[in-house]
């Protein structure tokens, strides 16, 4: 879709000519002839304006009456006051009346000091009220929901946080009740208002009636400093601004960038902060002593470490989500120089060739983020935004609902936006390749009846811009198929479409730029062969391999099949692990443990999913005895005999932008605060050029069998997985948080649950049908077998609709009870 | 060549040669003049004050150390906590740390009361900034002035230390005086 074209027009305010956008909202324009009008409930990016606060009232020749300039857009020849006396008149009477029922009880309020209820009464206001008359009061403070208090008092009935519950989250949850003077906010029956977006309504309320519960009193304006940063806690790399007091984070804002988070942020972004500053956090180095994790010093952890020299060449690496690209950088150098071993990966799930993997990153292919909101038609495969990457769920519903993108969803597991979507198609679980081989048919073929058919044609004739949003849960044998139908829709080279892929790893994109994959050197350059995820488990677990590196990630947690990666953890001689919670399998296998800094500390790179590179600047210093990651990697690379000449984080950027060609000539200066796409720099041109192979590519070392079609003929039901957006260990340490930890929820649709007796809310054991699946072979595999037969996962029963037939979904990524403790693609749900 | 000093020449103007009788006056004249405001002065007895014995009465609106009040019904702190005082400091030497009353603890009148609140007074310019800044009267300036001690940190008065009663030992002028 085209964007809208914008047109400049020339109109009067205040007796000064100024050039403004037509179409502009007037309070909008009139910043152009640095004309400040006030206002309360105008916020654009919550759609269109309602005019509900009156502030902003101006008048305009030609009108008799004063209008709302929120509301209403500039046109050529306008001339417009806002410095009359019945424009003051009118501000006078509009703070007063806002003021009728206010308690200003400033000094307890914490808003007070960037309160705009406060700043427009001593800008625009008379000063003095005539009203003598008792306010009207409520309750207060009560809690909105366990992260927001409310305080009904204080609320001038703006509408905001209505219309964001409503139109941008679309959670539909936040209502006026009653009518008149005695409008109140509130919730449906004043259930608490818990939703993954609900901490934007603090920010949105420009009075003290909305407030965040872990910030409440934590201290004024004046006591704090503004840093701005990057969440790092999944793949959408909000812009945030952390709130610093005493070089402790006390809040997180957004930092409004339209090309990447639109001015909105997840909960978890918002709150899991908190992990920063508490006990639970890794504060100093471990080593193992005795079978115990004990505190040491940063020179005994480091000698420690040192002797991954003696496992030379077989040492396998493990890079999180979290790490920057200079840690993945140093990393990797430190692996493939130092230590002679290029089993390094990033991709816990599937590993993806290199021709394969150049071709699906190739720049003239990437879509943008904001092309999610001005697509013709969006296609989400093997995703769930809300889940994954919250912040592309919000611009999806915002596509759809104000530019009216044909949205499509294809995927396993039911999307919560399936209300939204024009079609949602389900396929089993694993079972891409079929679906996208039949799609790609019937975008060759001749149009029919059929599900597939549909999409294939919403996606050929709704418009030429295509976005398909795919996730890294796709599976790899499905990848060739998806580039035959990017190249069929003409994806490639055309702005405002492509491919846009969410990887599992905040910094996923970022990594694989850095060369931290098997067979893949920084820029895609090619390397010598190694393991990926999986094979280093199954290497590390017959004992090929004898040292693991797991650079903030703990596989017994985040990837699948837990029970090998126990294995392989178990049996490895030296585990370093850099971490900053102690997960279980960290706990119990790690030999050194060097303290990880947070989101909030680090400086480097990281990298978009749609290739804007972002700049990680620390808020904070590092608090009791972490180190900076990449000086921990320097040490240690130094240690083992490899040099890599790094004492500052800018240099190891330097090292990287010389060795990634497409990232040439790019300073850290350049990137600042927005970041800069490299896709859309010259040199993308330098990027490798990839091809897909013809024949589908065997899948690439997944431990999971082959995908079962039909529902399965033994009464099991086939294995989904999702990752929910609170299954992370920052957000089970945030104690404002602890109320969303998750457990295992299996969903199952109401036909099974039905034939399987199970209600909603029941307790269900779930465990492995097929035992015949060749996934382990050797002798480390039967061992690992043994363990497997008994393995059991108890979670709650989820009855729902969306669900189909045959199949169960399992959450992953969670503390207890994962469904990657599960390795076969049937499982049996039961009554325990 | 001879040196020509040009403009720089400097003339040196003498007075004239002092008389016998006005070199006497310039001896003994002023001299007596002088005594004579001393001798007026002594039958008045010395105005020395013996300071520490002795102390001067400050003014009622002398601004003095700082004190915290409490309601004196109630016995609940005055402070809410609001951070005001800090802002309106130029000396930025107030820190607070507000907290949330609790049923169980309830400290101030209102929702929130200040968890910390520190004064550093060997930054302290005792313009009373703070005092106009607080909305509720919590602070005020005392008539305390004697504050040395021996060390700085010993000069950062906490809450408990503003609330406490000081001991008076600055007298107040009296009415008029
Ligand atoms: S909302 Fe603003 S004006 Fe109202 S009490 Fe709070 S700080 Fe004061
Ligand atoms: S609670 Fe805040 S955002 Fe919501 S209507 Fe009231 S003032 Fe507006
Ligand atoms: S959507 Fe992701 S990046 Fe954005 S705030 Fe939430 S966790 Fe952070
Ligand atoms: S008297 Fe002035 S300098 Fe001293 S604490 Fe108060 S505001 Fe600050
Ligand atoms: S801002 Fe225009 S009516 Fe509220």
């Amino acid at each position: 879709m085209p964007r809208p074209e914008q047109k400049e027009i020339q109109f009067t305010i205040d007796g000064r000519e100024v050039r403004a956008i037509e179409g502009a909202m007037l309070v909008d324009a009139a910043k152009h002839g640095d004309v400040e009008i006030p206002f309360f409930c105008y916020e654009p990016k919550l759609g269109n304006p309602v005019g509900a606060c009156r502030m902003c009232l101006v008048e305009i020749e030609g009108i008799p009456k004063l209008q709302t300039s929120c509301s209403t857009p500039v046109k050529d020849g306008m001339v417009v006051h806002t410095q009359t006396d019945r424009v003051h008149a009118a501000q006078n009477a509009v703070v007063e009346f806002l003021l009728v029922n206010h308690p200003l009880d400033c000094p307890v309020c914490d808003k007070g000091g960037e309160c705009p209820l406060q700043d427009i009464t001593f800008g625009w206001g008379r000063g003095r009220s005539r009203f003598i008359e008792p306010k009207r009061h409520f309750v207060k403070p009560l809690s909105l929901s366990p992260l927001v208090a409310i305080d009904r008092e204080r609320c001038i009935l703006c509408y905001r946080c209505v219309r964001f519950s409503q139109e941008v989250a679309e959670d539909y949850q936040l209502i006026f009740a009653e009518r008149g003077a005695h409008t109140y906010v509130s919730t449906f029956d004043g259930h608490p208002y818990v939703a993954p977006f609900s901490g934007n309504i603090i920010e949105l309320c420009p009075v003290g009636a909305l407030t965040s519960k872990p910030y409440r009193f934590r201290a004024r304006p004046w006591d704090i400093e503004g840093a701005g940063g990057i969440c790092t806690l999944c793949p959408s790399q909000c812009n945030v601004q952390f709130t610093v007091r005493d070089e402790t984070v006390m809040r997180v804002l957004a930092r409004e960038n339209d090309e990447v988070d639109d001015g909105w942020l997840c909960d978890k972004g918002r709150f899991a902060y908190q992990s920063i500053h508490v006990d639970e956090r890794i504060a100093a180095p471990l080593v193992r002593d005795g079978g115990e994790l004990r505190e040491v010093s940063w020179e005994r952890a480091l000698s420690v470490a040192a002797g991954l020299a003696r496992h030379r060449g077989r040492v396998g690496a493990l890079v999180g989500g979290q790490a920057t690209n200079e840690e993945g950088f140093l990393l990797q150098s430190l692996m493939r120089q130092g230590l002679e071993s290029p089993d390094i990966d990033s991709r816990g799930r599937a590993s993806v060739p290199l021709e394969l993997g150049r071709a699906l990153a190739a720049p003239s292919l990437q879509a943008a983020v904001p092309d999610l909101e001005f697509a013709h038609t969006v296609l989400v495969l093997g995703c769930e935004p809300l889940d994954d990457a919250p912040i592309l769920d919000l611009r999806i519903r915002k596509g759809v609902r104000r530019r009216g993108v044909n949205l499509a969803i294809a995927s396993a597991r039911p999307s919560a936006l399936d209300a939204n979507a024009k079609l949602s198609l389900r396929y089993p679980p694993g079972t891409e390749a079929a679906f996208l081989a039949e799609l790609a048919a019937a975008l060759a073929g001749p149009p029919s009846s059929g599900d597939i058919s549909a999409l294939a044609k919403l996606l050929l004739e709704g418009g030429e811009d295509v976005v398909i949003l795919w996730g890294e849960r796709v599976a790899a044998d499905a990848l060739p198929t998806l580039l035959r139908i990017a190249e069929r829709l003409g994806l490639s080279g055309r702005a405002g479409a492509g491919l846009l892929e969410v990887p599992s790893g905040a910094n996923g994109r970022g990594l694989r730029e850095a060369g931290v994959l098997p067979g893949v050197g920084p820029g895609y350059a090619p390397a010598p062969a190694g393991r990926s995820a999986a094979q280093i488990a199954a290497a590390a677990a017959d004992g090929r391999l004898t040292a693991l590196y797991l650079f903030q990630t703990d596989p017994v947690r985040e990837l699948p099949d837990r029970a090998l990666w126990e294995a392989a953890l178990h049996r490895a001689a030296l585990v370093v692990a850099h971490a900053s919670v102690l997960t279980e399998g960290i706990r119990e296998h790690a030999a050194v443990v060097f303290p990880a800094e947070s989101h909030a500390e680090k400086e480097g790179t990281v990298v978009h999913p749609d290739g804007r590179l972002q700049r990680l600047r620390g808020a904070i210093g590092h608090p009791n005895q972490v180190r900076a990651g990449w000086s921990v990697l320097a040490e240690i690379s130094a240690r083992v005999g490899h040099d890599q000449g790094v004492l500052t984080s800018p240099m190891a950027w330097e090292q990287l932008v010389a060795a990634v060609p497409f990232y040439a000539g790019l300073t850290l200066q350049e990137i600042g605060g927005r970041g800069v796409r490299w896709p859309d720099r010259a040199q993308a041109a330098q990027m490798p050029a990839g091809s897909a192979p013809s024949a589908p590519a065997p899948p690439g070392g997944s431990a999971s069998s082959a995908p079962v079609a039909g529902a399965p003929a033994n009464g099991g039901l086939r294995l989904g997985s999702y990752r929910p957006i609170w299954a992370s260990p920052e957000v089970e340490i945030s104690p404002a948080l602890k109320f969303t930890i998750c457990r295992q929820h299996v969903e199952l649709s109401p036909q099974d649950a039905a034939r399987l007796g199970i209600d909603h809310g029941e307790a269900v054991e779930v465990s492995q049908l097929d035992g015949s699946s060749a996934a382990y072979s050797g002798e480390a595999g039967s061992q690992a077998r043994g363990k497997l037969e008994g393995t059991r996962v108890h979670g709650t029963a989820a009855v729902r609709s969306g669900v189909p037939q045959g199949t169960a979904f399992l959450a992953d990524g969670i503390a207890q009870d994962s469904a990657n403790e599960l390795t076969e693609a049937v499982v049996e749900v039961r009554k325990p | 060549m001879s040196y020509n000093p040009g403009e720089d020449v400097i003339e040196v103007v003498r007075g004239p040669a002092p008389g016998a009788a006005a070199g006497a006056y310039r001896a003994f004249g002023e001299t007596l003049r002088g005594l004579k405001t001393t001798f007026a002065r002594i039958v008045e007895g010395p105005t020395t004050i013996q300071y520490p014995e002795e102390k001067t009465p400050v003014y009622p609106r002398f601004r003095g150390r700082h004190k915290l009040h409490r309601f004196e019904d109630t016995g609940l702190e005055k402070c809410v906590g609001c951070s005001l005082c800090a802002a309106a400091c130029p000396a930025d030497c107030i820190r607070v740390v507000a907290a949330e009353n609790t049923p169980v603890n309830r400290v101030s009148a209102g929702e929130r009361y200040a968890a910390v609140y520190e004064i550093n007074l060997s930054r302290c310019i005792f313009c009373g900034y703070c005092e106009v800044a607080c909305p509720f009267d919590a602070i005020t300036m005392g008539h305390d002035y004697e504050m040395s001690d021996y060390t700085r940190s010993d000069l950062i008065f906490t809450k408990e230390m503003l609330l406490a009663e000081p001991i008076e030992r600055t007298p107040l002028r009296s009415e008029g005086e």
